[in-house]
């Protein structure tokens, strides 16, 4: 993974401007989306693909937002495959994607 | 308008926010927002001009909350944002009352955006349309017809009776007497009618080749300039009422097409073959005696007839007695509110002045007299010197309603020859035939001045 994996020009367009408001958004996306992660991994062991589904549909909106697009047809597939209950060799590649991606994304951004 | 009041309901926090902010940046907004259903229900109270619900809620699903909001806010337009790109959710959603459906991609903040703009265009032009027509409501209230006098009573009645029923009224009266305002006030009183339109045609006022088109409509091609499909009057007024002002003015080959529409409540528009069927309400007025005209042979008698219905006449002002200065206070009121010139008050000397006057122009000339005067007169007080009256019959019924003694009459007309004639008293005297001397001996008196 080389270069910045996000891009916050979606969600400059909607802040209009105003820098502060970006500032506040990274804040909470980074105060919640940690958590968010912890929990698909954690049912993704136990096997509770329902809740790994349900928080991937969670989460699917604000990967957009912050627009981290490589990862933007894994959380479908997360999504999708978890509430069908579908565990394959597909889910868990998406799923270790996910979470490097977003990993690194928490990184990228808290040094922005 | 005060803001615009939109409830977010999204237990997404992040997203939340970003709609919140995006929303929010048009001032006229005011937008709260809510994490859960439940949060969102309890606070319907404060009324809400929109609201942007997510699907998935933590505690209850979007199609429970949808329903609820319809429940006690059917009028709420409720448009719903989410994740899930179902189809068929969507469509459940839409048949269950939802406004519109918006998923959560990269577009999603631009549709809200729009979708806001146009519930709140919306949510203004219903705002206005009810404003407006409590307006026109009140305005063509029988309450606005002014007067007390018996020639007017016998009016209100018909006017009542007419209302009540579809019957055809044919409203005849001279000009100025008000019949386009008896033709609104029994359309708006009219309980089936008064949500549907009145359309108006003044038949003297459109042009004869015009005016069959006019009332008909007619389709693209069907004459030389007619390069598009036109709706007629007539069809305009479906299910509601059709006001034929000036039908006297109608010429014969029209008067039997016209004949035929009202026989038959079909048009058929210029250029078709297919007629279409209208049930509106027919409302005719002339200024003209129509049975007169009947006999000149200008009016075909079977259309006579069929338009005669409940004729109502409407007494010239002249003959009203004491409503002309029940009318002028109220024209006067009415003025003085709308310039913001505090109240006008009308002296009885004007008063005398206004009743012996004969109104050739009835009400529409009391009005503009009055008017005049309200800018005229000094000191909140109209007197008789501010009521000019400008008939286009002669000067003398003005004169002769001033009701001065003989004396007073020669007066006025001496100082008016000597205005004239630059106070050349020679002159004066020869023009008048009267002696020089009579004319001094006026001024010594102070009765005249040079």
């Amino acid at each position: 993974m080389v270069g910045q994996i996000y891009n916050l020009s979606q969600l400059e367009e909607l802040a209009g401007g105003n820098t502060e408001f970006v500032n506040s958004m990274v804040e909470t996306f980074l105060e919640h989306t940690p958590g968010q992660l912890e929990e698909i991994l954690q049912a993704y062991e136990s096997l509770d693909l329902a809740t790994v589904g349900a928080v991937a549909h969670k989460i699917k909106p604000n990967i957009e937002l912050f627009g981290i697009n490589a990862i933007k047809q894994d959380i479908r597939v997360v999504e999708e495959k978890g509430k069908q209950g579908l565990k394959d060799k597909d889910l868990e590649e998406s799923i270790k994607r996910v979470e490097l991606h977003l990993k690194e994304a928490f990184n990228q951004l808290l040094q922005r | 308008m005060n803001g615009f009041k939109i409830f977010i309901v999204d237990d997404n926090e992040l997203y939340a926010k970003a709609s919140q902010h995006h929303l929010s940046l048009n001032p006229d907004n005011e937008v709260e927002s809510f994490s859960t259903g439940k949060d969102c229900i309890n606070n319907l109270y404060t009324k809400p001009n929109m609201i942007f619900l997510d699907y998935s809620l933590p505690d209850m699903s979007g199609i429970e909350v949808l329903r609820k909001i319809k429940q006690s806010y059917s009028e709420t337009p409720v448009v719903i944002v989410s994740g899930q790109e179902d189809v068929s959710t969507a469509v459940e959603l839409l048949k269950e009352g939802a406004y519109d459906y918006i998923v959560k991609d990269e577009n999603a903040h631009e549709r809200m955006w729009k979708s806001t703009n146009n519930i709140r265009e919306n949510f203004m032009l219903r705002d206005e349309i009810d404003k407006l027509r409590e307006e026109v409501d009140h305005k063509y209230d029988f309450s606005n017809i002014k007067g007390n006098s018996l020639a007017l009573k016998k009016v209100y009645k018909l006017i009542e009776k007419a209302s009540q029923t579809n019957i055809t009224v044919s409203i005849t009266g001279e000009t100025g007497t008000g019949k386009e305002l008896v033709a609104k006030a029994i359309h708006y009183n009219n309980k089936n009618k008064q949500k549907r339109p009145l359309v108006a045609v003044n038949i003297a006022a459109i042009p004869r080749d015009l005016l069959e088109s006019e009332l008909f409509g007619h389709e693209k091609g069907a004459f030389t300039g007619a390069s598009n499909r036109r709706i007629g009057k007539f069809e305009e007024a479906i299910g509601g009422t059709i006001f034929l002002d000036e039908i006297g003015e109608m010429d014969l080959n029209l008067q039997a097409k016209l004949l035929r529409v009202l026989q038959e409540k079909e048009v058929t528009r210029i250029g078709s073959n297919t007629p279409i069927k209208v049930n509106a309400r027919v409302l005719v007025a002339t200024h003209k005696t129509l049975a007169e005209e009947v006999k000149a042979g200008r009016f075909r008698e079977d259309l006579y007839y069929r338009l005669l219905g409940l004729p109502i006449e409407l007494p010239p002002l002249r003959d009203r007695g004491n409503d002309i200065v029940v009318l002028a206070k109220h024209f006067v009121d009415e003025f003085a509110s709308e310039n913001a010139m505090g109240k006008l008050h009308i002296t009885a000397e004007a008063q005398k002045k206004l009743l012996n006057y004969d109104w050739p122009g009835n009400v529409r000339e009391l009005k503009a007299v009055v008017e005049l005067a309200s800018v005229l007169c000094d000191d909140g007080k109209i007197t008789d010197m501010d009521i000019n009256f400008n008939s286009t019959n002669n000067g003398l019924s003005e004169l002769m309603s001033t009701e001065l003694t003989l004396k007073g009459y020669n007066i006025k007309i001496i100082q008016h020859f000597l205005d004239k004639y630059d106070r050349n008293v020679v002159d004066v005297a020869k023009k008048l035939d009267i002696g020089k001397s009579t004319i001094y001996r006026m001024v010594k008196n102070n009765e005249l001045e040079i």
